[in-house]
């Protein structure tokens, strides 16, 4: 996964976005289309649902206990990327190497798996329109 | 407390098992040793860490391997996930890559085993500790139970002793030691969940689909597993059974198709997994 882009220098308030997409993956050139005209056939219905989703989802990254926190907090990301993006974006956010124990929670309620969705896990749990994601050094929440 | 349901599709998919032959992946025969596979009835309901040692220690004895390294299993080439139920990693790999509604054929299940070259670009980090499997079972409970509830009191609320009980259950397969348990967060203490918790699975490794599903319209009826699949598949899962439609998809779970007709809040009760999630797998016809 590779990350591109920079967050804008200063820490923007609260509640305004982050004006560029801060995690991107390599993209194919369109969104899946709609399915016009006759019934699409299972094998197009596939295709399409495999088509690499560029649409953006917000997430807002919460520190919690003596963990570093971000200058930044609030990012888009690419919504067809893994939950593992969001994990790999932060640890080089906040300069932490693979060893260093790092944990990652919705909504301070369950840890998503790596492989989870991002466009899933917003989809079902955004908080007004962002995902948030609590992060702290030890398990936290069970 | 109210008893354990005694549903007999529940306690039936608790049942439900797979003949699994393991064999050592060609490319790590060292040459010495008994070439000889493991039959395993796994259950359904289980996961592949936890029959890990007794493979280990199999393939240690008849001198196939020496023994450290990190175990990892694949089907035909393709990792098997271990947090993915066995009975879910076979419906999706068996069933439905070969577009084969019946097990005939596909039984034993062949899995290879590897001890080199752990795929971690493919795999979540290795499940070397039992306890990183419970971990991730406890993890989906709680997701669950957010889907339901909007929150995880349910499961935040069990006792430890609770808690340990529904894991040891799956450890023991003891029917009644998990349920006496798990049926206060199914049936979510009869409070109508918010949303059901329900993963969608299409052919060719396509992203799983997860989204909010309403358990009932707004009169109040349950809503049918066409209805869900109709949320997520427009295309595939017609409202109107088209009869003129030239292909008709289906949903398996636990390896079979029940009718659509299903209502989706009895499904998610009765035919989740352990992990309270309702996994569909879809073929298509």
């Amino acid at each position: 996964m590779s990350s591109s882009g920079t967050p804008s220098s200063e820490s923007p308030p609260a509640s305004v976005l982050a004006p560029d997409a801060v995690v991107t993956t390599v993209s194919s050139t369109s969104a899946p289309a709609e399915p016009t005209g006759p019934p699409a056939s299972p094998s197009t219905v596939i295709a399409n649902h495999k088509k690499k989703d560029t649409s953006k989802v917000v997430v807002y990254f919460r520190a919690i206990g003596s963990v570093p926190i971000m200058k930044q907090n609030i990012y888009t990301i690419t919504a067809s990327n893994k939950f593992s993006t969001v994990i790999q974006f932060l640890r080089t956010q906040i300069n932490y190497r693979p060893s260093d124990p790092l944990f990652l929670y919705i909504n301070s309620a369950f840890s998503p798996s790596p492989d989870e969705i991002v466009n899933n896990l917003f989809k079902c749990f955004n908080t007004n329109g962002k995902l948030i994601v609590n992060y702290c050094a030890s398990p936290a929440w069970g | 407390m109210s008893l354990p349901p005694s549903s007999p599709v529940a306690k039936a998919i608790w049942s439900g098992s797979i003949p699994i032959l393991f064999t050592l992946d060609d490319n790590e025969l060292c040459g010495r040793g008994v070439d000889m596979g493991l039959m395993i009835e796994a259950q359904r309901c289980s996961y592949l860490p936890l029959l890990a040692e007794t493979v280990r220690d199999h393939f240690v004895r008849t001198g196939q391997v020496s023994g450290p390294g990190e175990i990892w299993f694949h089907y035909k080439g393709t990792p098997l996930k271990w947090h993915y139920a066995i009975g879910l990693l076979f419906d999706i790999l068996g069933l439905q890559a070969s577009n084969n509604c019946a097990a005939e054929g596909l039984l034993p299940w062949n899995v290879t085993v590897n001890f080199q070259n752990y795929p971690g670009d493919k795999l979540i980090a290795s499940c070397a500790d039992s306890n990183v499997c419970k971990d991730a079972f406890m993890s989906m409970i709680k997701e669950a139970d957010y889907l339901r509830n909007g929150t995880t009191k349910k499961v935040m609320n069990l006792s430890k002793a609770d808690q340990t009980q529904l894991w040891d259950g799956i450890l023991k397969h003891d029917y009644n030691r998990f349920w006496d348990v798990n049926h206060r967060l199914v049936l979510n203490d009869g409070a109508a969940p918010r949303h059901l918790p329900v993963r969608i699975y299409l052919p060719g490794n396509s992203p799983v689909i997860q989204e909010p599903f309403i358990p009932a319209d707004e009169q109040d009826h349950p809503r049918t597993l066409r209805q869900i699949l109709n949320d997520a598949l427009p295309a595939l899962f017609p409202l109107e059974d088209d009869a003129t439609a030239g292909h008709a998809a289906g949903a398996l779970i636990h390896g079979v198709k029940p009718s659509l007709e299903t209502s989706a809040l009895w499904a998610a009760q009765n035919m989740a997994y352990a992990d309270n999630f309702l996994h569909l797998v879809i073929v298509i016809e």
